[in-house]
């Protein structure tokens, strides 16, 4: 047998990832898919690691859309409509409702001034579900019988990073997987030539901790989240040098993964297989990002739709782009919108600053749920808006009157994918400190998202380190009032 | 802001692994009373192994009754070629050249390797290499951060960096010299460069900010730095609180930030007195030609204001601070001294005025060049430092004088409260972080991960140690070798741990799937710098140079779009396009993109550990980057000029350039494949391999098709990995 039949047998391009599992027998991606998989569900016979996985029971929603508000939004003057907050505005906190809570930045001064804080905020009831929403989200008022609202989430940290991270992972830890590194490793990615996991970045800056966001944390780094550039060339690189032809351009990327598997053999390192992903998906981006990108084939209506102008990066623009990926068959569709901190600090003002983030989100987070629903793709497309947390029903006395950071109830909704339209899920206490019934937790909502993908999120699991890890550690309880 | 500052502090509060509890052992157990890491090391006696003869010097005796209790063998020695290839990278940040690995392979005397390992570190790249790693500490970059990012000058501070590691200063001085250089008596112009340690700040340019809200906030960074990179502490967490975790109180953290609070930041100027003084004398000739153009022309100043007016937002922020200043104040009520020094930027910027600007320009022609770098300087008087509540620096609370935490080793009763007293406190030998923390930074170098997988965080919340006697007798060593990095180095990789061969061995997946028994080398994704510098020397475009102002290699178009103001990128020329990663530009702001994507860090805060992520943005880069395809074209030359004459010689030649080692036979067949396919279309296609330069006088489609051969070798796994 010659080289070339045999490296052919080893790794033509489409059935590459299935023969070399079973020609490397033990090593790397066996490893890769098998050893260290005690993935519940079983592979469904291929070992391309994003082939999807068997599923625990059937799947309601097969791709994620998620809109995270970065820094808290404040859910008093958005969504949680508190009459009797403002009617006690000024007033000092009943005691009981502070015993045992912990605020960021809590000291004995800011205990000391705090008092109630009414929202200045008009709200009004909408669509037959007739839910509260305020003034600063037109938009989104008219699509509240498309979303299901949970007003009663909650969380264990108060500080942006350390939160974001648990809103993430289910922990305030580094090196966990993300949740969209989580849900790739589950049901793996419909694209082959888009990375399962991308990521939308806009607003003033981005996230605070950035790509740990988004990390595999202990899963292999083949799901990790794919970052995408704002602005009107997301992703560099993509044009093939001038001087080569796409057949030598396609030669030359074969000869690369021929050697690397040859590489992996000799070595073991999963991470070259790893790599080897990579280059396949680097080459078939190639020709599916430019694509992707260009949306000039978008009709006037739809761009007027999300309010989008002109060139310039925006949450608009990545919304639409979070439907072209979800189209184009890709999973997890992560966008990271700032800065909704609202402290009452220059730049982080409940006044100006508030009005500014919301109108850079209301009409296109609105835009995206109308035209998933237009296409068809909402019954399939699980839409998620929601920050890290929620603010304080206090005011907290900086330059302005702003809000505090606050964990025990802020509000996130849901749409499509199995989710319940119209629904109005959870009440707070008639101060908005916590939840007077129907108290749902990051846990929570970690399970109940993986129970839409059609998994049991005690069995979705990974082992490591002698353990089984999963995205919700040792707890988390179905929210079945958010189900359809 | 504040909530950002603290979030920011916090993340590195939060940095904790993964509990390694079957391998961690469990010395020091939890209900000792105070944290193993706060007491100082002692020198633990080397253990007795079964296997004596692989153990070749006392880090072996640690690792290996580690592995002998757990009943398993390390791994053999990785062979010759690998090994050199793995020092060369390690060491030097370059891969060797093929002439130097004929010459070595040559060498049969049994210390051949011992001796390959002085060289390297008596060679300037070894400088290069580990200065990049301290500069990743330093948040070393050549622009001002936030929302302007304009360019800075302070590449002095990193050729110090670079030239104090070459010349292997003891590590407890190099610390002194960054954090009190100017207070050392009779400091040298040496000791001022050292000091942009803590320049390495951001600051904020933006206009109608408070500055001293951002003199703070880099304060507050410095003590975060201080803390991270001298202590392995997470002090920033008690900026705002006390420690949750630490023994740190609030007030002790404003009293370490008392330290650093009496500093004013100049930048000087790096030349001889004589050019200093000829370059201000130059100054001030064109200063009285300028103050002299309004007596002659009057009317030059009503068109100056109209000037003024016409300049867009983006121009006039690209004013020297200096004019901005001026142009704050309209021109009625403006001082004397600002309007000419408004007039100034008028007549050298507006091209009305030519004539003045030839005039200029001939009274400039003989002034030396001088550059500035940016340094601390301490304050005669005194400022007075006050807790903040809650870190806001508006609410000041009780005033704090400078001192250190109660937890760690005294203050020296003889040291000053300043910032010299506190260097010197940090390169104690009594201080009980210091030399472990280092120790362990270099151990993570080399194997991925420290004997602390937490090398940021020796506190209660981070992860014990896998080797604890093996992290104590490297730290007292270090001291013992009064404080010689290179010594260190040495001691690393001379070692039988550190030459086992990195290859993955099945049966150890489960007992230890991370490596932190070290029974096999890790391998290693070359750092962004790193991946650069082995496509240059690969293909022999590299320049060698050492220092110098920061250079400009091709970057795709469109990347300084992003950032608020719109920067120049003047594609450098000459031997300057070439040069190490190291050198190259970085803006904050928006950093070169193939440093970015190969997880280069951000240097807006204190890196102590690069992440290694491995994704299809890294693929697109090495194939379709403009500066990497002109690597592979001078490599493809560089093979058919010095390879020989045969397709199989080449290839050898490819491969010694980027890998060191000679190809199997397998590899050279698929790679004669590829030359061959590549050679028929070429051939075939004859408009578009016209289209082809070729590299001087070779035939092009040979040309074309061997630069698809350097294209994949570029391209390899292997070639981007220290094995």
């Amino acid at each position: 047998m010659n080289s070339q039949s045999l490296f052919q047998q080893y790794v033509t391009r489409r059935h590459f990832f299935s023969r070399c599992a079973m020609g490397l027998g033990g090593i790397a991606l066996a490893s890769l898919m098998g050893g260290r998989h005690a993935l519940g569900a079983k592979a469904s016979g291929s070992a391309n690691p994003f082939s999807p996985k068997q599923s625990h029971h059937p799947a309601r929603a097969k791709n994620i859309i998620y809109l995270f508000m970065a820094g808290g939004p404040s859910q008093l003057e958005l969504w949680d409509y508190k009459p009797k907050l403002v009617d006690l505005n000024g007033q000092p906190i009943p005691d009981s409702y502070l015993k045992g809570k912990r605020f960021a930045f809590m000291d004995t001064s800011f205990k000391n001034r705090s008092t109630l804080l009414g929202t200045r905020r008009k709200f009004a009831q909408h669509g037959q579900s007739g839910a509260w929403v305020s003034e600063l989200f037109p938009h989104m008022a008219t699509i509240v019988d498309d979303v299901a609202l949970l007003k009663t989430c909650t969380t264990n940290l108060f500080n942006h990073a350390p939160a974001k991270l648990f809103m993430n992972t289910g922990s305030g830890l580094f090196g966990r997987p993300s949740i969209g590194s989580w849900v790739t490793y589950g049901i793996g990615s419909e694209s082959q030539d888009l990375p399962g996991f991308v990521v939308l970045q806009s607003g003033p800056r981005g996230p605070r901790g950035g790509a740990v966001n988004w990390a595999s944390g202990f899963l292999p780094t083949t799901y990790q989240g794919v970052p995408l550039r704002s602005g009107s060339e997301p992703i560099l690189n993509l044009r093939t040098p001038p001087e080569v032809s796409s057949s030598r351009q396609q030669r030359t990327i074969d000869a690369v993964r021929d050697l690397n598997m040859a590489r992996l053999v000799e070595t073991g390192d999963a991470e070259i297989s790893t790599r080897i992903a990579a280059y396949e998906m680097a080459y078939r981006m190639q020709s599916s990002a430019p694509e992707l990108i260009d949306i000039s084939g978008e009709s006037k209506t739809t761009l007027s739709l999300y309010g989008i102008e002109g060139d310039q990066p925006s949450f608009a623009r990545n919304c639409l782009l979070a439907r072209r990926l979800v189209e184009r068959g890709v999973r997890f569709v992560q966008l990271y919108h700032t800065n909704w901190d609202s402290h009452g600090g220059p730049g982080e003002t409940l006044e100006t600053d508030l009005e500014k983030v919301c109108r850079d989100v209301d009409q296109s987070s609105a835009a995206l749920v109308k035209d998933l629903k237009a296409r068809g793709l909402l019954d399939d497309t699980l839409v998620i808006w929601g920050g890290e947390f929620g603010r304080t029903p206090m005011g907290e006395v900086r330059e302005k009157t702003g809000r505090n950071h606050h964990i025990d109830a802020f509000t996130m909704w849901f749409a499509g994918g199995g989710t319940k339209s119209g629904a109005i899920i959870g009440e707070t206490d008639e101060l908005g400190f916590g939840a007077a019934e129907y108290r749902a937790h990051v846990h929570d909502i970690h399970a109940t998202i993986l129970h839409l993908l059609g998994f049991d999120h005690t069995k979705l699991t990974f082992r490591f380190q002698g353990r089984d890890f999963r995205l919700t550690d040792v707890e988390g309880d179905l929210l079945t009032r958010l189900l359809a | 802001m504040i909530a950002f500052r603290f979030v920011h502090h916090l993340v590195h509060c939060l940095w904790l692994a993964i509990a390694i509890p079957a391998i961690a052992e469990q010395r020091w157990d939890q209900s000792k009373t105070k944290h193993w890491a706060f007491i100082a090391p002692d020198r633990p006696s080397l253990p007795v192994v079964k296997n004596s003869a692989w153990a070749r010097n006392p880090i072996d005796r640690f690792v290996l009754a580690r592995l002998e209790k757990e009943r398993i063998d390390p791994s053999a020695e990785a062979d010759r070629l690998t090994l050199f290839r793995r020092l060369y990278l390690d060491l030097t940040g370059l891969p060797p050249e093929a002439a130097e690995l004929d010459a070595l392979l040559q060498e049969t005397g049994s210390d051949a390797y011992e001796k390959l390992v002085d060289r390297l570190l008596d060679s300037p790249h070894y400088g290069e290499r580990w200065g990049r790693w301290w500069l990743d500490v330093a948040r070393y970059a050549d622009s001002n951060g936030y929302s302007i990012d304009a360019p800075r000058s302070i590449w002095r501070y990193r050729d110090w960096v670079v030239d104090a590691i070459n010349r292997d200063l003891p590590f407890d001085q190099f610390a002194v010299s960054q954090l009190a250089g100017d207070l050392l008596p009779g400091a040298t112009l040496e000791q001022m460069i050292a000091t942009g340690f803590h320049r390495n700040t951001q600051i904020n340019q933006e206009g109608g900010i408070d500055k001293e809200q951002f003199r703070i906030d880099s304060i507050f960074d410095r003590v975060a730095t201080t803390g991270a990179a001298f202590l392995g502490l997470t002090i920033g967490c008690a900026q705002c609180h006390d420690h949750k975790f630490d023994p740190i109180t609030q007030k002790e953290y404003y009293q370490l930030f008392a330290f650093f609070n009496n500093a004013d930041e100049p930048d000087i100027p790096v030349a001889t007195p004589a050019d200093v003084a000829k370059a201000e004398r130059i100054d001030a000739e064109v200063n009285g030609y300028v103050r002299k153009l309004p007596d002659a022309d009057p009317a030059l100043w009503e068109r100056m204001v109209a000037w003024e007016q016409s300049l867009t937002p983006a121009q006039r922020q690209a004013q020297s601070e200096q004019v901005r200043t001026a142009f704050d104040v309209p021109f009625p009520n403006r001082t004397i001294e600002n309007r000419f020094i408004a007039l100034a930027a008028y007549v050298e910027q507006a091209p009305a005025n030519k004539s003045h600007q030839t005039a200029i320009a001939r009274i400039r022609r003989p002034k030396p060049k001088i550059d500035t770098t940016m340094v601390m300087r301490e304050r005669p008087d005194g400022r007075e430092t006050h807790l903040f509540i809650k870190g806001d620096f508006t609410r000041k609370a009780e005033k704090v004088p400078p001192g250190i935490p109660a937890v760690l080793h005294p203050f020296p009763s003889h040291e000053s409260p300043n910032r010299l007293g506190l260097a010197r406190w940090l390169v104690s030998p009594e201080n009980p972080l210091l030399a472990r923390v280092t120790v362990n930074r270099l151990w993570q170098q080399y194997f991925g991960k420290g004997l602390v997988e937490t090398e940021n965080d020796f506190g209660t919340q981070g992860t014990a140690p896998s080797h604890p006697d093996l992290l104590d007798w490297l730290a007292t060593e270090f001291i013992a070798q009064s404080w010689s990095l290179k010594e260190m180095h040495r001691l690393i990789v001379t070692s039988a741990t550190y030459r086992q061969s990195s290859r993955v061995r099945p049966e150890l997946n489960t007992i230890d799937p991370n490596n932190r028994l070290l029974a096999r080398q890790n391998r290693l994704r070359l750092d962004a710098e790193v991946v650069r510098d082995v496509g240059l020397a690969a293909s022999g475009l590299l320049s060698r140079k050492l220092g110098g102002p920061p250079v400009f290699p091709p970057q795709p178009e469109g990347v300084l779009s992003l950032g608020q103001v719109k920067r120049d990128w003047k594609i450098s020329t000459g031997e300057d396009r070439y040069r190490r990663g190291l050198y190259t530009f970085f803006f904050r702001a928006t950093p070169h993109p193939a440093m970015a994507v190969f997880d280069a860090p951000d240097s807006f805060s204190t890196c102590t550990r690069r992440i290694r992520s491995n994704t299809p943005l890294q693929a697109l880069t090495l194939l379709n980057d403009a500066a990497f395809y002109e690597f592979a074209r001078a490599l493809a030359a560089r093979i058919l000029r010095e390879g020989g004459n045969s397709d199989l010689a080449r290839l050898e030649h490819a491969f010694r350039l980027c890998v060191a080692r000679a190809p199997t036979a397998k590899e050279s067949q698929r790679l004669a494949e590829l030359l061959q396919a590549e050679a028929n279309e070429l051939r075939q296609k004859t408009e578009e391999t016209k289209s082809i330069k070729p590299s001087g006088d070779l035939d092009s489609v040979q040309f074309a098709a061997w630069t698809s051969v350097a294209r994949v070798m570029l391209n390899l796994d292997e070639t981007i990995t220290r094995e």
